[in-house]
């Protein structure tokens, strides 16, 4: 199988001590981010794990199946309200209202996993010690309600193709979002106001999120190397191919949405439980948005890629606020000249590489020219009264993001680690008796013919 | 675009059976005798539902639905032409609203900022006339300085009134569209469908926040000194319908931009130019056809009647959204219209904008808060997105349009 790693004989021994080693190492980290005492590095890190979960679920629809969903705030909003609502502790449960409209309803109160647990008799299961198993309880209820919606977003996929089938989902995340703020639904969600007081150890822990990432990553890598993930990734090649071969695409692909929704409600869940709150403004479109960041710059259809992508996205988000701060205008300025000048410079380079003709273009030259007025101008003192006035950059953040994804789309468009994901052959590549893929498609060719397989280890 | 839309239909009539010919208009008359029915009960439930709030509720879907029409064409032309969800239209006509705000309130410009957009503005000047050949580049670099120095000036001293803040936003929404065309949708040609909808959204995000950066993060009041905002009030069947001369104003710019429109695509030189390369563009290509600047004058064209439908809008509403989300929900909900009407044709667009204006408004007032039943309207902002979803699956064409969704 290409693209399997050959590890060989000792290889798979190897393997499974480097696997071991490395559960170890993370512990071992994760131990120290718990102990350090500072709170935003366990946050941070939680969070990542978190959206992890959520990109890699997303992952499997966008990258794996090839079908854009743009809907995936939505499976969350349902499986973050879910769980906010099931794991509400009793003291906030009764005087959450707002206002007489906005009250949560009867049945809304009664929702509760510790009410049921005593109503089923399961007492030793509503005390203050196990709330950590009444949380799994809520977090599975809630990916389920996902998984559900899911199967329904899941349906239009079988007439729609493409960019019709983005729009559909997108417009379903809006509209979860506006059916979530209207009378109907304010009485179980409490309008956009929401609510505060959901538990927040589990979603700050990094031992409960983590564990739930390394779940997800299992499963869905189980999922990419077994029989439904080749379907899954046949789809996305050539579906009507895969018809051909006997791949039914109507089951595949609404099970691809029902998987992935049932993940991103578990994500979900987890997310309200970091901020604490339930609210409207947390499921915007932006999530979606993030993830589809990490996905295309980690690689599209590879769940180590998603992985980086989420630390280069919960990175920017955590510690970019220096680019939201106020700083003087003629700071702006030079920077926006040095942007603009550095763009030109990357335009100048992939235009002389790729033998364009002319290098310097109309849009290179402007660039440049741009650029260096605008930072002579704030260099020359001409406007110091007016550039002294300090601007707050609001929104940086998602503009460094926004612009990285379109850079990405037009130069890289495979992401880092296009289709591939992490074997510990790439830390082995200098050992004599395990060739790299090159090698063994270099000996494959050389004995083409004759015997094709020579040189290539011992098979499986 | 609209000549498909006519030999589609051309080629098919001759198959259909007589019942197929006549089952729209049949659909057509049930639904107005069920709309008519439901007035005359509304009226015996309660006295206020009479001809006069229900023409009230007409003519405001028809000035909501002629701004739904017009930010539609933006997305059917595009998708006509390179099959891509301009997903970044929606921020093209918030670009646009708050480009005329600045322009008729003349406020917040200092002189550092007007001159970087003028420098922004008088390139993408000197990029557009770059498109007629027949101009030398002498010619180009002094109508771009003229333009440079024009720009700084106004916007950093004149104030405009309403309709010059119209053609000046449409103008700066116009060199938006061209440019986004140009930075980030031309080097992904014949690059996977995927990553150009990838593209548009990650242009869609940048301006939403470049707005919050550049505009403000508050609602803002949208109110130029206008005749056309001041009250209107007519009779209709004995009683007094309230209104603002914006339900004159806005079917009547929106039926003149059509026609200009339409005379464009289907009498120019560029509009010939146009249609041949939404039917094949390689072909067009072949012949002659400059398909990256047919590509970007669709742009061109689309973003300046967003920003025409984004001054109009805020003047019919008295207020702007913040950037963030104000072009969102007009955005999708007029590319719903489009795909409503049948994404590609261009009077698909307008009837389903029409269509969308009149299911928001109309259909909200024909399901009023009566008795215990609290009324439909916060619902409204679904309407669009459920019956995108039901004509999609069950006519994917849309209603006047040709089926372009992908084939085998």
């Amino acid at each position: 199988m290409p693209g399997t790693p050959d590890y060989g004989p000792r290889g798979v021994m190897l393997r499974r001590l480097l696997n071991v080693a490395a559960v170890i190492a993370l512990v071992v980290v994760l131990f120290f981010v718990q102990s350090s005492g500072s709170v935003k590095l366990g946050q941070v890190f939680a969070l990542f794990a978190i959206w992890g979960i959520a990109t890699v679920s997303l992952n499997l629809i966008n990258g794996v199946t090839g079908i854009l969903s743009l809907g995936h705030h939505g499976f969350m909003l349902i499986g973050g309200y879910v769980t906010g609502l099931l794991m509400l502790p009793e003291s906030a449960r009764e005087n959450l209202s707002f206002s007489a409209r906005n009250s949560l309803s009867d049945l809304a109160i009664g929702l509760s996993v510790e009410r049921w647990m005593n109503a089923l008799g399961l007492d030793f299961l509503a005390t203050p010690e196990t709330i950590g198993v009444r949380f799994v309880i809520a977090a599975l209820l809630g990916g389920l309600l996902a998984a559900v919606f899911g199967l329904i977003v899941g349906f239009p996929s079988l007439r729609l193709r493409g960019d019709y089938l983005a729009v559909v989902t997108f417009a379903f995340g809006e509209v979860i979002r506006l059916l979530a703020s209207t009378p109907l639904m304010a009485s179980y969600t409490n309008g956009a106001l929401g609510f505060a007081g959901v538990p927040s150890q589990f979603g700050k822990s990094v031992w409960w999120t983590f564990g739930a990432l390394a779940l997800t990553v299992f499963v869905f890598a189980r999922l990419k190397k077994g029989s439904y993930g080749r379907a899954l990734q046949s789809i996305r090649e050539d579906e009507i191919a895969a018809e051909a071969m006997g791949v039914n695409i109507a089951y595949h692909k609404v099970l691809a949405f029902i998987i992935s929704a049932f993940f991103a409600g578990v994500a979900g869940g987890l997310w309200v439980s970091w901020v604490g709150t339930a609210r409207l403004d947390l499921f915007l479109f932006t999530l979606t948005f993030y993830f589809l960041v990490a996905i295309s710059v980690g690689g599209t259809g590879s769940i180590t890629g998603a992985l980086i992508g989420t630390v280069l996205v919960v990175w920017v988000r955590q510690y970019g606020d220096p680019l939201e701060q106020a700083y003087p205008l003629s700071t702006w300025l030079i920077a926006a000249g040095a942007v603009l000048v550095v763009a030109a410079a990357l335009g100048w380079l992939y235009r002389r590489n790729r033998r364009l003709r002319p290098v310097a273009n109309p849009f290179v030259i402007g660039a440049a020219v741009v650029g260096v007025l605008a930072a002579l101008l704030a260099l020359s003192g001409l406007l110091d009264a007016q550039l002294a006035s300090r601007w707050q950059g609001f929104g940086m953040r998602a503009i460094a993001l926004s612009v990285l994804l379109v850079v990405i789309m037009i130069f890289k468009p495979a992401g880092i680690m296009g289709r591939r994901e992490f074997q510990w052959t790439w830390l082995l590549k200098d050992r004599k008796d395990v060739p790299t893929e090159e090698e063994r498609r270099q000996d494959a060719w050389l004995h083409r013919g004759g015997d094709a397989t020579a040189g290539s280890g011992a098979e499986e | 675009m609209s000549v498909r839309a006519d030999s589609g239909r051309g080629a098919s009539a001759g198959g259909r059976s007589a019942l197929r010919r006549v089952a729209p208009w049949l659909v057509g008359a049930a639904v107005l005798g069920l709309i008519a029915w439901r007035m005359v009960y509304l009226h015996s439930v309660n006295q206020n539902f009479n001809a006069a709030f229900f023409a009230g509720a007409a003519v405001r879907s028809l000035q909501l639905g002629s701004l739904y029409a017009l930010i539609a064409l933006g997305y059917t032309m595009v998708y006509g032409i390179i099959r891509l969800i301009n997903f970044a239209h929606g921020e093209v006509f918030m670009v646009g609203a708050f480009a005329a705000f600045f322009l008729f309130s003349g406020t917040p410009y200092s002189w550092p900022v007007a001159l970087l957009v003028a420098a922004v503005v008088a390139y993408g000047f000197m990029h557009f006339l770059g498109f007629f050949r027949v101009l030398g580049r002498p010619i180009v670099l002094g109508a771009a300085l003229v333009a440079f120095v024009a720009v700084a000036v106004a916007l950093a001293s004149v104030r405009f009134g309403w309709l010059g803040a119209m053609v000046g936003s449409m103008f700066v929404t116009g060199v938006l569209g061209m440019t986004i065309d140009r930075v980030a949708y031309k080097p992904l040609r014949g690059a996977p469908r995927n990553s150009m909808l990838i593209t548009a959204i990650a242009v869609s995000f940048f301006l939403q926040n470049f707005g919050i950066l550049a505009f403000t993060n508050r609602q803002t009041p949208f109110r130029p000194p206008s005749f056309f905002t001041g009250g209107l009030t007519f009779q209709v069947g004995g009683e007094t319908v309230f209104a603002t001369w914006m339900i004159v104003l806005v079917p009547a710019v929106t039926l003149l931009l059509v026609a200009v429109l339409t005379t464009l695509v289907t009498r120019t030189r560029l509009g010939r130019a146009m249609r041949a390369t939404s039917q094949d563009a390689e072909t067009a290509r072949m012949m002659g056809v400059d398909v990256d600047r047919v590509i970007a004058s669709t742009f061109l064209l689309g973003s300046m009647l967003a920003a025409a439908a984004a001054v109009m809008w805020g003047m019919s509403f008295g207020s702007i959204n913040q950037p963030a989300i104000f072009g969102i929900l007009p955005g999708i909900k007029a590319f719903a219209a489009a795909v409503i009407g049948g994404i590609g044709s261009l009077p698909g667009a307008v009837i389903g904008g029409l269509l969308l204006g009149f299911l928001e408004n109309f259909l909200t007032a024909l399901f009023p808060r009566v008795g215990d039943f609290t009324g439909i309207t916060e619902y409204k902002d679904t309407f669009a997105f459920l019956a995108m979803i039901l004509i999609l699956l069950l006519r994917p064409s849309g209603i006047v349009g040709e089926d372009l969704s992908e084939k085998v």
